[in-house]
């Protein structure tokens, strides 16, 4: 796999002839930074081919920076399966500077070995953020030990999420929106985000649930692509609470923000401005 | 371009914006699409789907160069004989719209070889949309399964005669719709909108299986943005010439436009 020692910088211009407001939004030289995606586990006999695929589809798109984190198959994930995915997190952020930046992806059921993976994935790998998946819901206690050393070290924790309106939930601990915004009022200096409102789930209910809970963000990502969502995320929680992600669904989550009926100003917001805010704090003294 | 998946009307479960004639065209002018199939939203739950039939010829008229309706019909309701006339003799409809999961048959059944035969006989295309919302969304009051895939493959070996357009689906890759050398006529198109194209490159795939003619641009407006379908034409390899059969040649030739 080639080296990338320098960011991509594309604007979002589009191929396509008549498709010029579409395209708006984007050819004001925005930074767009995708602040949800990950990089392949290593027992997929492809894993390299699928990160390249990935990052020349970021290039085709106009996607400056990628936020990722390498999940294990298996979960709930034991504390060797989280750092074996986070060491080769690592490795990839070595293998794309400033291109991929890392979440540090951990179980909080494991009350010593998470903590310490954190603080190690942060403080001397780079890694800007903490991912959690569906181990446990968001207002377990058992989590809260990882928001506040989320909080102390000032960095996002990005949060697996639905709200389904399935009887039967296929993923039983799932988060939803509710849980962000109990889990916020009691952090309400933690930095959480809401992942992927168009990941599959009711996304009206979504965003209603975290319309009081002013501290939790909300990335775009996934492959749903219904028509108004973004507009009324926009409406209900405001420009500045939205982060633009992909998740894997780079042309469904692209096309929606360009299709997406909003400022240029509030798009900037979204695809950059409002995750460079978040970014910054860990800088900050 | 040619969006061969497009909608006219509400839609019971959630609110639909761009949803009239003026809206969607306003829609289609901002994608860069110059016309559409359009078919009822609301006749997916209507009882009597001609209902939703009667609200789209109204809602087209005076834009017939831009919007193409299809009927939505339901071979177990009584009637649909007479519907599909009226459909095409005085609405100037050019296809049918199918739901089986909805309308609870099955394409396999007497009567729904007997609609489609009969549209066929009357230069109808037969659209098939897979799904009309992600299952994860649906609301509490229905549980509505995609259409399965090798349902349709049945359907399309059974009326070669047809022409089939297939929409708002995904996986076809790894179904015999989808696959090289499947046995199956050539009598169907798929349509972009839901088809990965990125790391399963399902559209890709599929090009590679099927042929540069049997892939037909999509979006699913207004349930869906146009702009998803519009970037998967983007990342896809392949030439300038193909992309356009996909934009717009391959549904002109079939809705003979």
């Amino acid at each position: 796999m080639p080296n990338r020692t320098s960011i991509s910088r594309r604007t979002f211009v589009g191929s396509l002839a008549g498709a010029a407001c579409l395209r708006a939004g984007f050819s004001a030289g925005a930074k767009v930074i995708d602040c949800h995606d990950h990089l392949a586990h290593h027992s997929r006999a492809s894993w390299q081919e699928d990160d390249r695929k990935l990052i020349d589809a970021a290039d085709k798109l106009g996607i400056d920076q990628l936020c990722c984190s390498i999940l294990s198959p298996r979960r709930p994930a034991t504390p060797e399966a989280f750092r074996e995915c986070n060491q080769w997190m690592a490795e990839a952020m070595r293998r794309f500077p400033g291109r991929i930046l890392g979440y540090c992806f951990v179980n909080p059921g494991y009350g010593r070995e998470a903590p310490e993976e954190i603080r190690r994935c942060v403080e001397d790998r780079g890694f800007i953020g903490i991912k959690l998946y569906n181990d446990y819901v968001a207002r377990e206690p058992v989590v809260w030990p990882v928001v506040e050393l989320a909080i102390s070290l000032r960095v996002p924790i990005l949060h697996h999420a639905g709200h389904a309106t399935w009887l039967s939930q296929p993923q039983p601990r799932i988060s939803d929106g509710g849980h962000f915004a109990e889990l916020s009022r009691r952090y309400p200096e933690a930095m959480l985000i809401c992942a992927h409102i168009s990941g599959g789930g009711d996304w009206e209910w979504t965003i209603k649930a975290l319309r009081n809970a002013p501290s939790v963000y909300l990335d775009t990502s996934g492959s749903v692509v219904d028509e108004g969502v973004i507009e009324m995320a926009a409406r209900v929680l405001g420009a500045e609470r939205l982060l633009f992600g992909c998740d894997g669904s780079l042309t469904a989550s692209v096309g929606r923000m360009r299709s997406a009926s909003l400022s240029d100003a509030d798009k900037r917001k979204i695809l950059s401005g409002n995750f460079e805010r978040i970014l910054s704090r860990r800088g900050a003294k | 371009m040619i969006d061969v998946n497009a909608y006219l009307g509400h839609f019971a479960f959630r609110q639909l914006r761009h949803n009239t004639a003026a809206g969607l065209l306003e829609l289609m002018d901002r994608a860069g699409i110059e016309r559409a199939v359009v078919s009822s939203a609301a006749a997916i739950t209507y009882r009597n789907a001609q209902a939703g039939n009667e609200e789209v010829a109204a809602e087209v008229k005076g834009h017939l160069e831009r919007l193409l309706p299809f009927a939505v019909l339901n071979p177990a309701y009584a009637g649909w004989q007479d519907d599909l006339k009226t459909c095409r003799e005085e609405f100037g409809m050019r296809g049918l719209r199918l739901y089986p999961r909805w309308h609870k048959y099955r394409l396999s059944d007497p009567s729904c070889l007997e609609l489609v035969n009969a549209a066929a006989a009357r230069g109808m295309a037969v659209s098939i949309p897979v799904r009309v919302e992600d299952r994860r969304q649906q609301s509490w009051l229905v549980d509505v399964p995609d259409v399965d895939l090798e349902e349709i493959a049945g359907l399309v070996k059974a009326c070669p005669q047809a022409q089939f357009i297939l929409v708002n689906g995904s996986g076809f890759i790894s179904s015999s719709l989808g696959r090289k050398a499947s046995g199956l006529p050539s009598n169907y198109v798929i349509d972009i909108s839901l088809v990965t194209a990125v790391l399963a490159d399902e559209l890709g795939r599929l090009l590679g299986n099927l042929g540069e003619d049997r892939l037909v641009f999509g979006t699913g407006m207004p349930f869906h943005y146009p702009g998803p379908a519009l970037a998967k034409l983007e990342v896809l390899e392949a030439s300038d010439a193909v992309k356009e059969k996909i934009r717009r040649g391959n549904a002109a030739r079939l809705l003979r436009l």
